[in-house]
């Protein structure tokens, strides 16, 4: 350090005073005006949370779209679904319980009767109304070519 | 690390006593950290943007202060490191060709209402200015502020023995300066 000084006798001559100033009380508000904007900042990370909500309120939106479309559809047929399915099987079960109590109503030599009865009963026509069927029915070449053949 | 440092970071770490402690802290390096800022960016109200954000980073990365350097150590490194970050951007608004950064710096020297030297305090700034930036922050420390090259080491990230080459150059010049300016 002594050759230093040896070698820079003008540097060594000055006083080792650094020539500047500032406000008085800077200090003091210093500190004040910091703590301030400190606080500004914590309150401006606070509306982030809320930004954060902004960002996320289209998706929560859609969720609840979707979620009133699947309540306005399930609730409807959770309500009136199983309900219906045990009256459609109430009523054929009544079907069936009225064809059963009818047979055991009957007594045996009418349901006898009833099972040898024909299917397909004949039916009888007069002349007059199959000649106006057939009228109404074919034309005339029609008839004509039956009787041909 | 003295035990008062040692309170304040552990305060620092009780989130009921963070903000308390903070401002202890602010009371306790301010004056120290605005006189290097204001060596390096020569002018009182970018010393006062400066000082506040070097705050205000400390503030917001307290949680990553890991006792590895000392709280001064580590103010002091987010103060430089803000100083010439600060530096640079003026450089690359400045209108001066690169290389001649300096001379917003001399402007503001030369207009500064706060100089409350003589001529020649004057023509020592003058010197100091035509250095470059990292020679000059470590003439201010050692020659003003009459920092340990250790503390000096651990805040600029530099070795002890470069520190020294680098002062004895800056101080070299200087002299010339002094010796042969008008």
């Amino acid at each position: 350090m002594d050759e230093l000084k040896n070698s820079t006798p003008e540097l060594s001559k000055l006083k080792k005073e650094y020539p500047f100033r500032t406000h008085e009380n800077y200090f003091d508000d210093f500190s004040v005006r910091l703590q301030m904007r400190i606080k500004t900042e914590k309150h401006a990370s606070e509306p982030q949370k809320t930004r954060f909500i902004q960002l996320l309120k289209p998706a929560l939106g859609l969720v609840a779209s979707f979620a009133l479309i699947f309540m306005l559809v399930y609730v409807p047929l959770k309500t009136f679904m199983p309900n219906r399915i045990p009256e459609l099987a109430e009523s054929t079960n009544e079907f069936e319980t009225g064809i059963l109590n009818y047979i055991e109503n009957i007594d045996e030599s009418s349901f006898i009767s009833l099972l040898n009865e024909p299917k397909n009963k004949e039916v009888e026509f007069s002349d007059d109304e199959l000649a106006l069927y057939v009228s109404a029915n074919f034309s005339d070449y029609e008839i004509y070519a039956n009787l041909e053949n | 690390m003295p035990d008062s440092e040692q309170n304040i970071i552990s305060d620092l770490r009780d989130e009921n006593k963070r903000d308390l402690a903070f401002h202890t802290l602010v009371k306790t390096y301010q004056e120290r950290l605005y006189w290097h800022i204001r060596k390096i960016v020569m002018n009182h109200d970018d010393a006062d943007d400066v000082l506040q954000n070097t705050f205000m980073k400390a503030w917001r990365n307290i949680d990553k202060f890991r006792e590895e350097s000392s709280l001064f150590t580590w103010l002091y490194r987010i103060a430089t490191n803000e100083s010439i970050s600060f530096l640079n951007s003026r450089k690359r608004k400045s209108m001066f060709p690169l290389g001649e950064d300096n001379e917003f710096l001399m402007d503001n020297l030369m207009s500064d209402p706060f100089f409350n030297g003589n001529e020649i305090q004057m023509k020592l700034q003058q010197a100091i200015l035509r250095l470059p930036a990292k020679q000059r922050i470590v003439f201010n420390m050692k020659y003003f502020d009459e920092m340990k090259y250790d503390d000096m080491s651990k805040i600029l990230d530099t070795s002890v023995g470069a520190l020294k080459a680098s002062y004895h150059h800056a101080a070299k010049k200087i002299e010339d300066y002094l010796k042969n300016a008008d």
